[in-house]
């Protein structure tokens, strides 16, 4: 019932932006319909009718957020204007503060540190995962599906979980390592400067496998048993197949999952505040918990803007960057 | 061109304007309503929003409005804001125009929020801040008028496990040496002798306040001796084991569960937490937090929380709102709330009496007169220096930095 | 050691140890169960400590042991009595995002997908432009708009603020599935006569429903877990999701965990129904053909 496009239409897969549509439907003429104009604009507008609601809704809820935030970075916003309505034009002001802030470089860092080291873990670890699951075994489908549990659990209460569990003292972590007898003395993952920003990381990396491993679960899904057999008649087992078979057809997906896992990943607050706050001594300062921090902590509106907007461009470039590469690798 | 690709272009820039111009008008028009706020439909309902979302304050302190919305004869809507999110919320509130009519704040945001024009002048409701103390006088003052009313007040002290010190033989420390001795000798058997908060929000920046301005530091420049002298001993603690590193994250209240478990001999904590140690069955005493040397006096940082008149454009409810917080303020409410609240009086007198039938509270009913508050010299500016001053503390502690070198950098930004 | 199977076992989404015709043994699979329980018993192990917490009596979470010696049902007490009204609005506001985003989506990521839209692309990346918005920034604008409007303390309005979350995301991998359906089938329908919508309702949506389902799982995932618009968009306890009832025990002066946790483990419980319901279908080609 479900649709397995044929492996030739896979094979032939780039990424998504850079996608061109088939034709679209032409509508039968019937006896009798007046120029063929008209009917084809009643057809694109039955067409559009399928994005409007969509656009409606971008537009309304994100078009006036982004407008205003990339209006705030020129601003001098502060408590002041939330109750006078004044926000002084200051031009880029609010940039030069920001970038040339101390604390911008290490956040800088912090933020590609914290994305580079979350994603390859995320992603070779769902990987990892999905891959070992699409083996049968007793129990597959309900392990699988609790695989998703983590993500039930409100941040708050596994910012609290993990606090404790990591904690230097007393935590589960430390007592179990203890345990083991090449581990000598307490590692303090959240309070040393050294160890709290790979600490924030792993959390991070935990909070992303089931979105890796579910999506690419599925993705594995759609590679035909068929070509693993053909592929295994001519030798390619194992390791080859993974690098033959599924991953040139995985990538599609693999596409989305990098994307959309950077994206999100750029964005990260809560995690880092829960666990964190920043600290210790900046740490764990990343762009985005230095634009709440500016915004919510110091109330200066217009620079925590500014850092918003730098992090929107750092996720554009990204987007763009590796959307060329991958449309550049698979037209070779 | 021909109809079709003039008809495509047109749809397109139809919509592309379409796309730009509708967030831009949104933007434009998002000023919000220029009608009188108060949420309550009917003249007689004022709303009255706070952060005490839980037991006891927050029925201690119901009970209070009530009382005194009965006396000025209207009724009230009360709203509890999560802590951390009140002053967001305040800011949405004075965007939108809904902005409270008694709106209670923490002692140092007053001042922000009064700058911004947000707050009404109490002295035109005749509200009299005879027998306060200095100090709460004049976190509530901006630019030499009266913004807001405090009721209560808190600071924090020395707690210690009398059990542990009697043990050890060891007296509670009045100088800063003898703190460090005391700490240093109840450190064993992996319990530590002190704990207290060094976490980088403005909490951390609340403990660290006594010692710093007890040795003379000064929150205009952070950058001096006397304030490296002050960091110089957390940071002597914390290499001597005798304070855990975890510090860095502990809020108060990881603070408190740490001495109720008897992971840490002392504590530097609040009276707020009189009611969880009396739950937990520990045997504390509290003494002030040590002077520098023997005789000088400690200067506390004054806590509590103030009560505001927001300007709402409604004259004859603002009236109404200082009538209320006048009620709030008065002595008997002053008593009442100190009781229940594990704070103390405002009006030094009262304080007074307070500590005299209270010995559980005298010690810090005996700071009041001389309560330092956060924003009195800086005014509005003062959450730029709290931010320097728990960034120092932490690079200093756990950064590497020494302790000038981490107020050096704190303060140069 | 083969890392994707090579027999030609038949991938049943349905049941749990299919037949095997290349004669594999049974303990090796039984091995692969035990190696999947360690692999899912890391991945719960802090779900693990959140109910032992919430057995626990007493507020402070320091030291707790490993199991609770006195498991104490306080705090799911509390919790229920506290919570009970929270928990549902969470469910009405999650399932309501869930239809509201597919109703958007669905025809959406549809017409991208199948329709020749020149500006296609330029929509595609302004979609993946609005997953790159930092919530504060939505979360503020929203809260202006919707005071005016007369949204806020509303199910419909957190239904809308949290469907931000669900509308671009099921855009992007439902419109990578729609991609691959081939137009044949679509002209066929239209050729018997079936007008646009009809050929996507009957024909399109049915051979999508593996993608519906990802998407309205995640977007249901996303709206549950939602705190940001809980928080910004509601002024009284009329309207409380779930998420913003557990910081009624994060008071100003005492953390209560107990509750906190118990909460959390409540909170779980209705979403894990859902879960293992749906995971069925999430299992059978959730991304279709791939993202092309």
């Amino acid at each position: 019932m479900s649709t397995r496009a044929d492996a030739g239409t896979l094979a032939s897969a780039s990424d998504a932006a850079a996608r061109q549509p088939r034709d679209g439907v032409q509508p039968p003429s019937r006896g009798g319909r007046p120029a063929r104009s008209s009917a084809r604009t009643k057809a694109r507008i039955a067409e559009l009718a399928f994005l409007v609601p969509a656009l409606v809704y971008l537009v309304l809820f994100f078009g006036y957020p982004v407008v205003k935030n990339l209006l705030m970075g020129f601003q001098e916003y502060t408590t002041k204007t939330f109750f006078t309505g004044e926000a002084p034009f200051v031009g880029l002001d609010n940039y030069t503060a920001v970038l040339g802030s101390s604390l911008f470089d290490k956040a800088l860092l912090n933020t590609v540190l914290f994305t580079a080291g979350s994603i390859l873990g995320q992603f070779v670890i769902g990987l990892a995962i999905a891959v070992f699951f699409r083996r049968s075994f007793p129990l597959n489908n309900v392990l699988r599906a609790l695989l998703l549990l983590p993500w039930l659990v409100p941040l708050i209460a596994s910012a609290a979980v993990w606090r404790w569990i990591l904690d230097t003292d007393y935590g589960a972590l430390n007592r179990a390592l203890q345990l083991l007898p090449f581990i000598d003395g307490n590692p303090a993952w959240l309070t040393s400067t050294s160890l709290a920003l790979i600490a924030v990381i792993g959390v991070n990396i935990w909070l992303g496998i089931p979105f890796n491993a579910t999506i690419l679960y599925g993705g594995l899904q759609e590679i035909p048993e068929e070509l693993y057999e053909a592929g295994a008649l001519d030798g390619a087992t194992g390791w080859r197949a993974f690098r033959h078979i599924t991953w040139p057809l995985l990538r599609p997906v693999v596409t989305v999952v990098l994307v959309l896992g950077v994206v999100y990943t750029l964005k990260v607050l809560d995690i880092i505040l829960g666990l964190t706050n920043g600290g210790p001594a900046n740490s764990t300062q990343t762009i985005a918990t230095l634009s709440y921090v500016r915004s919510f902590k110091e109330f200066d509106f217009g620079q925590g803007a500014a850092l918003g907007n730098v992090l929107v461009l750092l996720s554009l470039l990204f987007a763009v960057v590796y959307l060329r590469l991958n449309r550049k690798a698979v037209d070779e | 061109m021909c109809p079709m690709a003039r008809r495509r272009v047109l749809k397109t820039t139809l919509a592309a304007s379409a796309a730009l111009l509708l967030p831009l008008t949104l933007a434009a028009c998002g000023g919000g309503s220029d009608e009188a706020s108060g949420t309550g439909g009917d003249a007689g309902t004022l709303t009255i929003q706070d952060y005490y979302n839980d037991d006891p304050g927050k029925t201690v302190w119901e009970g209070v409005y009530n009382a005194c919305a009965e006396a000025a004869g209207v009724e009230i809507d009360v709203v509890h804001v999560p802590g951390s999110d009140l002053i967001s919320k305040v800011l949405q509130q004075a965007q939108s125009k809904t902005m409270p009519d008694v709106l209670m704040l923490d002692n140092p945001d007053l001042q922000q929020i009064a700058a911004s024009g947000a707050l009404a002048d109490l002295e035109q409701f005749d509200v009299s801040t005879d027998g306060y103390a200095e100090g709460i006088v004049q976190a509530s003052t901006y630019d030499g008028k009266l913004y807001g009313l405090q009721p209560i007040t808190n600071s924090i002290a020395l707690f210690y496990n009398k059990q542990l010190l009697a043990d050890a033989g060891i007296q509670p420390p009045t100088t800063w040496d003898e703190l460090k001795t005391a700490s240093a000798a109840l450190t064993k058997d992996g319990k530590y002798g002190l704990a207290l908060s060094a976490i980088n929000t403005y909490e951390g920046t609340w403990q660290f306040l006594p010692f710093f301005w007890s040795a003379g530091g000064d929150e205009k420049d952070i950058n001096t001796p006397e304030a490296a002298q002050a960091l110089q001993l957390w940071v002597d603690m914390f290499q001597a084991g005798s304070i855990s590193q975890s510090a860095v994250n502990w809020t108060q209240a990881d603070v408190n569960d740490q001495f109720k478990a008897g992971n840490a001999a002392m504590m530097v904590n609040g009276p707020w937490q009189f009611p969880s140690l009396a739950e937990s069955g520990v045997d504390y005493g509290v003494v002030p937090i040590p002077a520098p040397t023997a005789g000088a006096p400690t200067v506390s940082p004054l806590g509590g929380e103030t009560w505001t008149v927001p300007e709402t454009g409604n004259p004859d409810k603002q009236a109404k709102a200082a009538e209320i917080i006048k009620c709030i303020n008065s002595d008997d409410n002053q008593l009442l709330l100190a009781e229940e609240n594990n704070t103390v009086p405002t009006k030094t007198a009262i304080a007074e009496q307070y500590g005299a039938t209270n010995p559980a509270v005298k010690g810090f009913a005996d700071l009041v007169p001389d309560l330092r508050a956060r924003t009195g010299e800086l005014g509005e500016e003062w959450p730029a220096a709290a931010t320097k001053i728990y960034t120092a503390v932490q690079e200093a502690l756990v950064g590497g930095k020494s302790p000038e070198q981490a107020l050096a950098d704190a303060q140069n930004g | 050691m083969s890392a994707v199977p090579v027999s030609t076992t038949v991938v049943d989404s349905d049941a749990g140890a299919p037949v095997s015709s290349s004669g594999k043994p049974a303990a090796h699979r039984w091995i692969s169960t035990a190696v999947g329980v360690v692999i899912i018993a890391f991945m719960l192990f802090p779900l693990y400590w959140m109910v032992n917490v919430s057995l626990q009596s007493g507020g402070g979470a320091v030291a707790t042991p490993w199991f609770p010696a006195a498991p104490s049902l306080d705090g799911y007490v509390q919790a229920f009595n506290d919570q009970g009204r929270n928990l549902v609005t969470s469910l009405v506001v999650s399932l309501g995002s869930v239809v509201l985003s597919l109703l958007i989506a669905a025809p959406a990521a549809y017409a991208l997908a199948q329709f020749r839209i020149r500006w296609a692309t330029w929509v595609l990346f302004g979609v993946l432009i609005t997953q790159m918005i930092p919530g504060i920034v939505v979360a503020n604008a929203l809260y202006s708009a919707f005071s005016d409007i007369g949204l806020l303390n509303s199910l419909p309005g957190l239904i809308l603020a949290d469907s931000t979350a669900g509308v671009p995301f099921a855009i992007i991998v439902m419109r990578a599935f729609m991609g691959s359906i081939p137009p044949s089938i679509v002209e066929a329908a239209r050729v018997d006569g079936a007008g646009q919508l009809r050929a996507f309702v009957s024909v399109v949506l049915p051979m999508s429903r593996n993608a519906l389902i990802t998407a309205g799982l995640f977007t249901f995932l996303f709206a549950w877990g939602d705190f940001l618009f809980a928080l910004t968009l509601t002024t009284t306890e009329d309207v409380r999701p779930v998420t913003l009832g557990l910081y009624q025990y994060i008071g100003t002066y005492v953390s209560d965990w107990s509750p906190i946790m118990a909460t959390a483990v409540l909170s779980s419980l209705p979403a894990i129904v859902l879960l293992l319901v749906a995971q069925r279908y999430v299992a059978a080609g959730v991304t279709g053909g791939a993202v092309k």
